[in-house]
Parts: C-alpha cells; structure tokens; sequence
C-alpha cells in the first residue's frame, strides 16, 4: 500500500539578510512519507537547521510552500500555527530545553495541558506511561533542572510525544549526549516510526545516527545533493 | 488551558521568592503611603472644616443692604445734558430679612438642607471701663443655634443654655473676655452704631481656637437682641443654614437665589482661601503618592523585564510547543497583578495602622489633642484601583514583549 504523504515542500526558498544578503535555501522541494525515519545531514551553514525551522512552523519568512498532512500552513497567523504545532508537531532540541522550575512530569503534561482535549488525570496517566516506557520513571517528580543531561533528553522526547504528534522533529537531538544515551535515544526514534507509524525527521552530525535512518537528505550550499 | 498558564505563572512566581517580594514591597509601600497620607491630609481638611463650621454655616442668606448707587451718572445722563452731583448718600433702607419665617420654611422643605436658624447679627463696641473693643454681637435662638453649630461643646465656664433663661446674659469669646478683663458674673457695655447702650451681665465664656472668632465675637438671646435694637419680633438680619454634604452646596445656592431676593452666599464663596486649601492639602498628598506608586510601578517593569530575559528560552520553548502569544502575556501578566493585588492588599492594611499609630501620638496645638485621621472606604479602594492600574501597566508592557519573542531566534542562537 502506498503510504500518505506527511510533509510536503513546494520550492522553499529562504534569504537572510544579516550581516549581508545571503540566499540560504534554494528552491528546495521534497516530500516526506508517512512513518518515515528521515534524517538532514550536511556540513555547518548548508542550511539543514534553517529548513528544519521552516518545517517545524517557526520560521515564517520564507518563499514557497509548506504542507503537513494536507494543511497548507503557508500564510497562517502566529497563533494558528501554535496551534498547529501543539497538536501535530513534537520537538526535539540539542539543549533539551525544559523549563528547569518544573518537574520532570510538569514538563512532559505542559504541551497537552495546552492542547486541553484529555483531562488533568488522564494526561498525567500518559505521562507516566511515556516516562515508563523511557526508563525514567523514577525521576518523575523531580525537578527537571536537577536531572542529568541524559534523563533531560529523554524527558524531552516524552514531551515531545504527549499530544502523539504525527511528526517529531529534533534539531541535534544526540549532538549533546554520549555514545550510550544517543543508542537509546535512536532507538526510541526507531520504534515510533516502526511502531507507531509517526513520521521522524532530525537534523544530525552524527554519521552513524544518520546512516541507520531510512532516508538521509543531504544539503550543501542550501540544494539538496 | 487558562488554568496551565496561572500554574506557570505561579511556579514562576514561588521559583524566586526574593525577586517576588521585593517587587511586592515596592507596591506595598506604594499603597500604603498613598492610604496614609490621603487619611491624614482627609484628617485634617475635616478637622478644620469641623472647627470652621462651628463659626459659620454651610449657607448663609443675609440682607446686603440696597443696590450699589456709586455711579448715578452714566445711565442717566445724555450727551446734551449738563450733570452736577454732589454728596449723594443712601436714602434710609430696610436692613434685615422681610418674612423670614415663610423662608425657613421654604429653606426647611429642601431636600439637602438639615437645619435653618435665624440670627440678627450686629456690630458693637463692648466696653468695661475705659476698655473699648470693636466686636459683633449674635442674637441667636438658642436651641437651634446649638443643634447646627454644637457650640455648647465649646463653652470653658458657664452653660449655654442659660441664654434661654437670662435675657440680660451675655456669652463672650475667650480672648475678647480676656481683652475686656470680665470674667462670669462680670458686667459689659455694649454699644452699637445706632447709639444704643446696654449693660449685660456675662453668663458664660467660649473657646473655638479660631482667633478671629473668640477675639470679636458675643452671643446674646435673640428676642434680647431685637429688643434692644427696638426691632420687631420677626426680625432677622441672617440665615444660616447647614446641608448634608458641605462641599456640595452650589446647586442649592444657584436654586435659592433665583427665589430669594437677597445674598445667598456658601462657603466656599465667602472663605476662599479655607477652601483653597483643603484644596491644595489634598493635590499635594495625591502628588506625593502618586510619584511613590509610580516608583513602584518602575520597580515591577524592571523586576518584569528581567524576569522575561531570564525565561526568555523557556518563553521560546513555551511557543515551539504551541503555547500562543496570549498565552504569555497571560503567564507574565498574571504574576504582575498577583503581586499588584497582594502589594494592594498588605499596603491597605500597613496604610490602616500607620494611620492608627499616628492618630495615638499626642499633638497639643489649639483645639487637636492628637493628629486627625479620617478613615474613608472610598480612598482605600481608590489606592487599591490606583496600585492596580500601576501594575498592569508596568506588567502589561513587558508581558508584550514577551509574546512578541521569535522562537527561532531564540532556540538557534
């Protein structure tokens, strides 16, 4: 069966204008399938992390157009797109990103406490089967910033999986762990798109992470190669 | 969703306590002085208008004598004629108010007005001996008098009341009995314009702490009065009148004097100056408070900003989730007016007993045995509503920036 397409890009094309006029994206098109493991590989400056952001709905100035799961999001307010996001997306960042003041459970209902379609108690059930199934239960409770980077990160997956985004996106997600943690935290990866049929897509460094992903899209000078 | 971003907020908010409280002592000291100073300065403007009132009324209808003739020529006179005057001079007139019981009754029947006494007011030489002071004599009716200006809580020596009963009676102010050197029981000699004399016997002595009042002033029986002026037994030179609400006695005035055919004068007419500056009193206090709740509101902006640049990633994280620009300003705002209402709160009651402790010290100067205080609903929510508005400005404007935050610049940086 052929399977649906989840992201599409229509000629993206993308300038910045500081410190110069730079063109950073070329006219790039491709589409994503649903389910995939895709990862955007190339060298600094190539312009993978400024496609991510595009694709990710955060980056609004550029030309062309974006569509995920049949929704043109081109051309859509701030607040619908956070909207969007919220339900559809889930992020991964190199610098985990949790808001230290929360707990670790705090952080991971944040995004559904947004989304409000599960009440308090069922988000906190989810919650705890995600920490579960990543092997952190037990730091539950505990402030996020007095975790270690390794339990961040994959605090931050569960996050990222609260709402079951049908497209995660990670911006260097192991670019700051080691060698064990980046193993679990692929193999996560792994699992939900063979599993769980959500489409992955993360901007990496790492050769071998990219080399066990279904698909490598590789960027040099803003084009694809 | 609201209720996630009150919890951020207040995670935010318990996360630096030390930040939080100084933020809120700002507005409670903010608030608290604006309450205290507003009570005090209301202290005091209605101390002074409590010892005013006991001299003279609210309203006060009196008979200016006839029309102002100085200038007889101009509308008499043509370009052809010829004008010589000489040594004009007023024609005898009739002094006093004509039927003043019909206009007590009139004055009785409106709806602001809370008590009308007649007085036949006179000014008179009071003599003993070879001591001559100039002075004005006040018939009064004796209860009536009381009952608007409660001057039986002034008297030193001797009983207000027996004005009724002794015809000859005289009660003298406390520096003009001291300037004449009687005492009770003593006589005085009392002179008016018209040549008439009349010796009274001194049956009690007042104090107002107003100098003006106890250096000139007598009061003597009214039926006494007109009697020795040879008056009729309805005359009446003034009415004073008092009505529920002092600072409002325009729109009366402008009512009576379309049907009273003589002056109808309020008080803040003929005291200017009094009513300047309770005026002033008041602009001052709310100055000063108003640039201490300004300061506090400079110093939330500032603990705001700082905050929003601290979080500024964790605000950046909040919109890559899907948390919208309302949403921050929502999170950032609330912890604003939290501290707004609590700083409001606390202020109101430090403000109460600040105002409380002053009122107990001892201030012995004229008729004040300690400082005045007045405590109004009015004024504490004013402060309230004041803080209020300063924090949500001063909250408003960085909660802004921080939904504006681009969270792409933010998290690639």
């Amino acid at each position: 069966m052929e399977k649906k397409i989840a992201l599409k890009a229509n000629h993206l094309v993308k300038y910045f204008n500081q410190p110069e006029p730079f063109q950073v994206l070329k006219d790039l098109s491709f589409e994503v399938k649903s389910g995939e493991f895709l990862s955007l590989t190339g060298k600094s400056g190539s312009g993978k992390s400024t496609l991510l952001y595009i694709l990710s709905t955060m980056d609004t100035a550029y030309g062309g157009e974006l569509t995920i799961n049949g929704i043109k999001l081109t051309g859509k307010s701030q607040d619908q797109l956070a909207a969007f996001r919220n339900e559809h997306i889930g992020f991964v960042f190199q610098f985990h990103y949790l808001l230290p003041e929360f707990t670790a459970l705090e952080n991971i209902m944040l995004p559904a406490l947004k989304l409000k379609k599960k009440s308090r108690e069922e988000i906190k059930e989810k919650a705890y089967q995600h920490l579960k199934l990543l092997g952190i239960e037990e730091q539950a409770l505990k402030l996020s910033g007095k975790l270690s980077g390794g339990q961040q990160q994959r605090v931050a997956i569960a996050r990222a999986l609260i709402n079951d985004p049908s497209i995660i996106m990670g911006d260097e997600p192991t670019g700051n762990l080691d060698s064990k943690n980046t193993q679990v935290v692929f193999d996560i990866f792994r699992e939900l798109s063979e599993v769980y049929g959500q489409t992955i897509i993360t901007v990496t460094h790492d050769d071998d992470f990219a080399k066990n992903t279904d698909r490598i899209i590789e960027m040099s000078d803003g084009r694809l190669c | 969703m609201l209720n996630t971003n009150y919890k951020i907020a207040g995670v935010y908010l318990t996360a630096k306590p030390r930040q939080t409280i100084v933020a809120l002592l700002g507005v409670t000291f903010g608030i608290s002085m604006y309450v205290f100073m507003i009570s005090f300065v209301t202290g005091v403007n209605e101390m002074t208008n409590k010892l005013a009132f006991t001299s003279f009324a609210h309203i006060r209808i009196y008979n200016d004598g006839p029309k102002d003739n100085t200038d007889l020529i101009s509308e008499k006179s043509n370009e052809t004629a010829l004008v010589n005057l000489r040594n004009a001079k007023v024609i005898k007139y009739t002094t006093g108010i004509k039927n003043p019981a019909e206009l007590i009754k009139l004055l009785q029947h409106q709806p602001e007005v809370t008590g009308v006494t007649p007085q036949v007011n006179v000014s008179v030489f009071f003599r003993n001996g070879g001591n001559k002071i100039n002075g004005m004599l006040s018939g009064v009716e004796v209860d009536a008098e009381n009952r608007l200006f409660t001057i039986a809580d002034y008297m030193v020596s001797g009983n207000w009341n027996s004005l009724k009963t002794q015809p000859n009676g005289i009660i003298l102010g406390v520096k003009l009995a001291k300037s004449l050197r009687v005492g009770i029981d003593d006589n005085v000699n009392v002179l008016t314009a018209e040549g008439i004399m009349k010796n009274l016997k001194v049956i009690g002595v007042f104090k107002t702490n107003m100098g003006s009042i106890d250096g000139t002033k007598a009061y003597l029986n009214i039926n006494s009065t007109r009697q020795m002026l040879a008056k009729n037994q309805s005359y009446v030179t003034d009415l004073q009148i008092m009505v529920n609400d002092y600072k409002v006695t325009a729109p009366l005035v402008q009512r009576l004097s379309t049907v009273v055919p003589y002056n109808t004068e309020s008080w803040q007419t003929s005291n200017q100056q009094m009513y300047a500056q309770s005026k002033l009193y008041d602009m001052v206090a709310r100055a000063v408070s108003f640039t201490i709740l300004l300061v506090a509101g400079f110093g939330i902006y500032n603990i705001m900003n700082m905050t929003i640049n601290e979080k500024i990633k964790e605000i950046a994280i909040l919109k890559a989730m899907g948390y919208s620009g309302f949403d921050i300003t929502v999170i950032f705002l609330t912890q604003a007016l939290v501290i707004g209402v609590l700083g409001g709160i606390i202020g109101m009651l430090i403000g109460f007993c600040l105002g409380y402790i002053v009122e107990l010290i001892p201030f012995k100067m004229g008729a004040l045995d300690h400082l005045p205080m007045a405590y109004h609903v009015k004024d504490y929510l004013m402060a309230f509503l004041f803080g209020l508005a300063t924090t949500f400005i001063a909250g408003y404007m960085p909660a802004r920036k921080a939904a504006k935050i681009d969270p792409v610049e933010i998290i690639r940086s």
